[in-house]
């Protein structure tokens, strides 16, 4: 399962697909000060990417592929 | 829908268009002011291309197009035809078909195609001219537009950073529906080849959290690479016009193959230029909508359909003034949203085409324009759910004729042949019935219905033969080609005329021909045609002429060769064959001239000074007579020196039912082909005379050696003699003379479907094959000539 969803925080686990864009979004609106926990996670789809970028929730841990990362940093830039 | 036969189609029918294109090549360069030749051709390649492109074949499409090109200037005038130009062309379709044989065993093309793709294509598009006139790429096409001159607004308001030269930056903003797509993009950017950077391009305003929609893609990238045009093209198929691309110029004195030639240069075309993309647009809507009338079933193909239109429609918009613009955005939205089936695109594309497609009105619905070829012709009130038949069936506009896979003919050709034998058990049956239980009634019976199949039978034999018959033709078409190439290789000028290509015979003759008439053309034009100094010296023409002509004469066709070439020399041929111990010197001098000349059918024979890698050692005039043996034909030849060779070849229209004569030795029985048998006889055993291992008795005056056919085949038994102590002799001819072959018995005559001898049995001489008897018995039928 990529998505874990806990009373505070959220949990992407492995690959994150197009549906957990969808998941995490809803778990975003019922829990606007809710945490997304990155520190399992290897990639996700551009739509769950957009997601976190258009919400800005807070963040936990870094996603262990460093591309990810980057992306969700200041620059969004991977060189 | 079935995609392996929809391949199938594709193969079969591409296969077609490259024969079709490399006959007219050759044609074009007979009559380069032909125009109808031309544009036939350009037809032909443009069909194979629109093929091409709904299977992205992305490599073999790019040859095409190349091709096709090329082939447009050359119609519009701009370039002239030249040999040249022919050279290129040929061996870009002799690329396309290693493509196509590649995706015929493998399915689809892989990476290893992509740079012999590129060099022929690029090679095509050397030839032509870069000019004003240059036509646009067409909207279909995989190249990504980049522009040459002004830096784009969105390249200048980035970092300098951003510009390097020699690097490739791109802008990629997939579209907002593409996740429905099932696309990726974040995947794709990051998949970008050559990928040195990489940046998110976010909007200004994401929107309320409550209102934002995950799926609707506002993600954009910037992407900074060093890999080439081709692998960008490549990389971004799916959707280059999502991608704006730039790469700063190299600075003056560095080559400018960094862009690929066929990327789309103006900025702002010129009115004739646009009209172009808009014909071409057109015809391709039309090609379309006809591929997908003839597969309208299955979501596939109208998945396929939409994004192509989609594409055409996106082609041209840049292009567009604002209005049309909208009008055109308004058509893609209204095609994204339609239900994925073939009848619903179909539907929308035909009145779409009148308002999307402005300029020359378009017949959407109706059949073939003038441009298209007879792939895209479809009566206009064929129901586009009809059914379309059975992979192998294709019907061509116009002439009734199916396309049907020769395996399918050569089983019924088997079962025919099977009942032909089957019914000849029932004049058996007949018998038992009369002499074993006494029915004469039935036995009457049996014999008149036997009588009915037997016609019938009979009907249906001589039905599937005619059906195997071919046109000699279809061997006929190599041999432009071969001619054209061989003759320029070896510096000689060729004239290849051919005559009576509708002449039919036997598939399996026509298949067995091929070499055998390969090999004795390529000896004209080896050894037999001069060089045109040579010629001219001899006060010949320059040009040499090579005839090849078929005919049918009665139950034969025959197949004259002839060349004015410079003959065979029959002292060279004498010294030769004297050399090479085939034939003892005072024989060989006893020889005629016209005899000495057939020295060069005997084994092991080669007089070409140089041996030459086209026909020289290995390959003889022996191995072409043994081939049109094997077929019951026969190969004369007739030569005069300092003028001209001629050879005939004579085959058996049908390979159908033989005539043999059943014969007994040593307990086995045999067939032997009653065209050649002279007579049977009995011979007394007095009448042999024995000279050492040979024996010979004398028959009207003529002494004719025997051999008998238990030593022949090593039988266990002696040949018996009959109550008279005579033994029975089948006498043959072979040849000009005449042979004994010594029997047990004679067992009369039948008709027999002679099948030669496959597989592990195949090697085996002495036999010209089986066949199967009425009683279910296999009889071996001799060939008495690869015995003797």
């Amino acid at each position: 399962m990529p998505v874990r969803a806990l009373k505070t925080v959220i949990k992407l686990e492995g690959h994150a697909d197009a549906e957990a864009a969808e998941t995490v979004l809803t778990w975003l609106r019922q829990h606007p000060a809710g945490v997304v926990d990155l520190s399992r996670c290897e990639g996700m789809h551009t739509a769950l990417l957009q997601t976190l970028l258009a919400l800005r929730p807070t963040l936990r841990g870094q996603p262990s592929e460093p591309g990810l990362a980057a992306l969700l940093g200041p620059n969004q830039e991977i060189t | 829908m079935n995609t392996s036969e929809v391949l199938d189609q594709f193969i079969l029918e591409a296969r077609d268009c490259l024969d079709a294109v490399g006959q007219r090549l050759l044609d074009i360069e007979r009559n380069p002011q032909d125009t109808t030749l031309l544009n036939d051709l350009f037809r032909t390649v443009h069909t194979l291309k629109g093929n091409c492109g709904l299977f992205e074949f992305t490599a073999l499409e790019r040859v095409v197009h190349a091709g096709e090109d090329l082939l447009e200037q050359v119609r519009s005038g701009q370039v002239q035809y030249s040999g040249e130009i022919a050279d290129a062309l040929l061996a870009a379709m002799d690329l396309s078909g290693e493509l196509i044989d590649a995706i015929a065993t493998h399915g689809q093309l892989g990476p290893a195609h992509d740079a012999p793709a590129l060099a022929a294509a690029s090679a095509l598009r050397r030839l032509i001219p870069a000019g004003p006139g240059a036509a646009a790429a067409s909207a279909a096409s995989a190249a990504l537009p980049a522009t040459a001159s002004a830096l784009p607004d969105w390249v200048q308001a980035l970092p300098g950073s951003w510009q390097a030269p020699g690097l490739c930056l791109i802008r990629y903003q997939p579209e907002p529906t593409c996740f429905f797509k099932g696309e990726d993009p974040l995947a794709l950017a990051r998949q970008t080849p050559g990928l040195r950077r990489l940046r998110l391009l976010t909007p200004a305003d994401w929107g309320r959290p409550e209102s934002f929609d995950c799926y609707d893609c506002r993600l954009g990238f910037l992407i900074l690479s060093d890999a080439d045009d081709a692998a960008l093209d490549h990389h971004f198929r799916y959707v280059p016009e999502q991608c704006d691309r730039f790469r700063p110029p190299r600075p003056a004195g560095v080559d400018a193959a960094a862009r690929p030639p066929g990327d789309e240069t103006p900025s702002d075309p010129a009115p004739a230029a646009l009209a172009r993309l808009r014909r071409r647009q057109q015809q391709l809507w039309t090609e379309q909508l006809s591929l997908l009338e003839r597969h309208p079933g299955g979501s596939s193909s109208a998945q396929a359909a939409r994004q192509v239109l989609d594409r055409l429609l996106a082609g041209l918009e840049p292009w567009l003034p604002a209005p049309e613009r909208t009008a055109v955005a308004a058509q893609r939205a209204a095609l994204a949203a339609l239900p994925l089936s073939g009848s619903a695109v179909i539907d929308w594309a035909r009145q779409a085409a009148d308002s999307a497609l402005t300029a020359t009105p378009v017949d959407g619905p109706t059949p073939a324009t003038s441009t298209s070829s007879a792939t895209a012709g479809r009566p206009a009130d064929r129901d586009p759910h009809a059914d379309d038949d059975s992979s192998t069936g294709a019907e061509r506009q116009g002439a009734r004729s199916l396309r049907v896979a020769q395996d399918k003919i050569d089983r019924l050709v088997d079962l025919i042949g099977e009942m032909v034998v089957a019914k000849n058990a029932l004049p058996y049956l007949a018998q038992r019935a009369e002499q074993h239980f006494g029915q004469r009634e039935l036995a009457r019976e049996i014999k008149n219905q036997y009588a009915v199949i037997n016609r019938i039978a009979e009907d249906m034999q001589h039905a599937i033969m005619q059906v195997r018959m071919m046109p000699v033709g279809t061997v006929f078409q190599r041999f432009g080609r071969l001619v054209r190439d061989l003759s320029r290789r070896l510096g000689k000028e060729v004239e290849l005329r051919v005559e009576g290509e509708d002449t039919e015979a036997d598939k399996n003759v026509i298949e067995s021909l091929a070499d055998p008439l390969i090999h004795v053309l390529r000896n004209s034009l080896d050894h037999g045609l001069e060089t045109p100094a040579v010629r001219i010296a001899a006060g010949k023409p320059a040009t040499g002429c090579l005839q090849v002509r078929a005919r049918q004469e009665g139950d034969r066709v025959l197949l004259d060769i002839e060349d004015d070439g410079a003959g065979i020399d029959p002292d060279r041929v004498r010294r030769k064959a004297v050399e090479r111990g085939l034939i003892p010197a005072d024989r060989a001098h006893a020889l005629s001239d016209a005899d000495a000349v057939q020295l060069v059918f005997l084994p092991g024979f080669s007089t070409a000074e140089q041996v030459s890698d086209l026909s020289g050692r290995g390959v003889g005039l022996d191995v072409v007579r043994a081939a049109v043996e094997r077929v019951n034909g026969s190969v004369s030849l007739r030569s005069q020196r300092g003028r001209g060779t001629q050879i005939q070849l004579s085959l058996p229209l049908s390979m159908a039912i033989t005539h043999v004569m059943m014969i007994r030795a040593g307990g086995c029985r045999f067939g032997v082909p009653m065209d050649l048998v002279l007579e049977t006889v009995r011979v007394a055993a007095d009448e042999i005379h024995h000279f050492k291992q040979a024996m010979t008795t004398v028959l009207r005056g003529r002494i004719v050696p025997l051999r008998a056919l238990h030593s022949l085949l090593a039988l266990e038994e002696e040949p018996r003699r009959n109550a008279e102590g005579e033994h029975a002799v089948l006498v043959l001819r072979l040849g000009q003379e005449a042979i004994g072959l010594i029997v047990d018995e004679f067992e009369g005559t039948n008709d027999i479907i002679l099948r030669p001898l496959e597989g592990v049995l195949g090697g085996l001489r002495g036999f010209a094959g089986s066949a199967l008897m009425g009683d279910g018995s296999v009889l071996m039928v001799l060939n008495p000539k690869e015995m003797l």
